[in-house]
């Protein structure tokens, strides 16, 4: 029997497939690069990315301000689903390497989410490049700062996770100009929005006299203008990114924004959540009656084979009368007389002299 | 401090732990194996799972990414959860009243077990997109008009009425 327990056991953990990475990816995160344990097998397993990596920044980026950041990747053969992973990092050690550690906050990510690692399929080949453009807010103290791409994908063949990171990339952060036009530090883009909606923005701006903004259509860039620093957003029919921008004027210098992505995604799931909770109560009480209907009635918890309440009853009652019984017995001595102990005598004085009195009343003495 | 991810997965653990210990003693209860003592680990570590399952369900949905319910796992994972807490809870009672631990009432144990792990089995579905449970709704839930929970409701309590007076009397 051991012996079958033991080759069903082996058979089955000769059955498992040995996978080292998510071929599905492990979804948009905010994530460090060290992520062996969670999404790849081990880090000593991996194998090391031939991917050119790259990042682009414009040629000024001011402190606090928003920024755009063009990330590429080239020459590299993913797998069958042409997935990639990529990671915007501040350092390859794979600690504390989150852009928020320096003061980077990812506003908008490739795929319209505020996340540092963003899950990419596009047609990745030896022969392509694909770009991507993230809308970050540079860090609130000016100075130089690093910035890195980290790559994760699989291969053609499967079997091997392939990890990459970009050489530093520097970016100087200066100090924001006075007078400048920009967007205050407090707005944040809308990043996605629901399928038939138009979209009011309402901008937020400093030392600026007007706002354009600029629409992506296609190849074809469109006006809109902003009333009262509201501007509207056509509805999209299908789910999909457009791209916009604003154009600051004023005393200082005019200045662009990056260009802002706005994602129509499909409306998720819903469900009446009030209708949700009161059936999950309704078969939480439903399933306690169902089971305590069951409870056995008094007369069957009286003849339970557990309950000897009966037995230790009638035992204790015969123990208590023999009990009484061997009290009322001698236990050294002689026995006692008919009518019992002798008027005044106690049990212990019938144990050491009854004997001494039954021959005293033998010799015709007095009782 | 953690996260509540973080602490979902502490109080998942301990939850699930508790419920299959439960599971396995309700087993040899129903094939009445085993030491003496089967009986009262499957009670005892019912009640523990039941103490640790509102830490699971509440850091839950604070690690749910987003507002609210909007993914049908997380909707059938509240629907099995409530139903294994509500027949572990009426197999305490029915044990607490005086119920004899006979092959149906440890069925119902293991039943209550069953629909706990199939309720983090859909844990590992709805979070890293894997499980062992093939067959269970990914896209479906069954969700009953308001007048009906309504009624079963209040049949529930009706019947949890009934056999406390019952109990009592």
């Amino acid at each position: 029997m051991r012996l079958k327990v033991a080759i069903v056991l082996l058979l089955m953990i000769l059955s498992t497939t040995i996978s080292t990475a998510n071929p599905g990816g492990k979804g948009d995160a905010v994530r460090s690069r060290d992520c062996a344990g969670s999404c790849h097998a081990s880090s000593s397993s991996n194998g090391i990315s031939d991917a050119t990596l790259d990042i682009q920044f414009p040629d000024e980026v001011y402190a606090g301000l928003l920024t755009e950041v063009h990330t590429s990747v080239g020459s590299v053969e993913v797998s069958s689903n042409k997935m990639v992973g990529m990671a915007l990092l501040i350092n390859s050690d794979g600690a504390k390497d989150l852009p928020a550690n320096d003061g980077w906050e990812v506003v908008t990510d490739p795929n319209g989410g505020a996340n540092n690692y963003v899950e990419v399929t596009d047609s990745f080949s030896s022969q392509e490049t694909v770009s991507r453009t993230w809308t970050l807010r540079a860090p609130a103290s000016p100075g130089t700062y690093s910035l890195y791409l980290a790559v994760q994908h699989g291969t053609p063949n499967g079997g091997v996770a392939m990890t990459g990171i970009s050489e530093a990339m520097q970016v100087t952060v200066s100090e924001v100009p006075e007078n400048l036009p920009r967007l205050s530090e407090e707005w944040e883009p809308v990043n996605t929005r629901g399928l038939g909606e138009e979209t009011e923005i309402t901008l937020q701006t400093v030392n600026t006299d007007s706002a354009t903004i600029e629409l992506k259509n296609g190849a074809e860039i469109i006006t809109i203008p902003v009333v009262d620093d509201k501007f509207v957003i056509p509805a999209a029919v299908n789910p999909g990114v457009v791209e916009w921008r604003v154009i600051l004027e004023g005393e200082g210098p005019t200045q662009n924004s990056p260009w802002f992505r706005l994602t129509a995604q499909e409306p998720g799931w819903e469900v009446d959540e009030f209708a949700l909770y009161l059936q999950g109560f309704a078969l939480f009480i439903l399933c306690v009656g169902l089971v305590v209907l069951q409870r056995p009635k008094s007369e069957e918890i009286d003849s339970n084979k557990y309950d000897n309440t009966e037995d230790v009853t009638s035992q204790f009652g015969r123990i208590l009368d023999s009990s009484s019984a061997m009290v009322d017995l001698p236990t050294n001595g002689p026995p006692l007389p008919e009518g019992g102990l002798p008027e005044g005598w106690t049990m212990e004085q019938w144990e050491y002299y009854g004997q001494e009195h039954i021959d005293n009343i033998a010799r015709g003495g007095q009782q | 401090m953690i996260s509540a991810g973080t602490f979902h997965v502490i109080s998942t653990e301990l939850t699930i732990g508790m419920f299959a210990l439960a599971g396995v003693a309700f087993l040899l209860c129903a094939l009445k194996k085993g030491p003496t003592s089967r009986e009262a680990v499957a009670h005892w570590a019912l009640l523990g799972g039941l103490i640790a399952t509102p830490l699971a369900i509440i850091s839950g949905i604070n690690a749910v990414p987003g507002d609210g319910i909007d993914n049908p796992l997380l909707a059938n994972k509240l629907l099995l959860s409530m139903a294994s807490a509500g027949l572990a809870v009426g197999v305490l009672l029915r044990r607490k009243w005086g119920g004899e631990v006979d092959f149906r009432h440890a069925s119902i144990g293991m039943i209550s077990v069953g629909l706990m792990l199939t309720t983090a089995g859909m844990g590992g579905e709805y979070s890293r997109g894997e499980t062992l449970l093939f067959l269970i709704p990914k896209e479906t839930v069954m969700l009953f008009p308001v007048w009906a929970s309504i009624i079963l409701l209040i049949l529930g309590m009706a019947i949890v009425g009934k056999s406390t007076i019952e109990h009592r009397s």
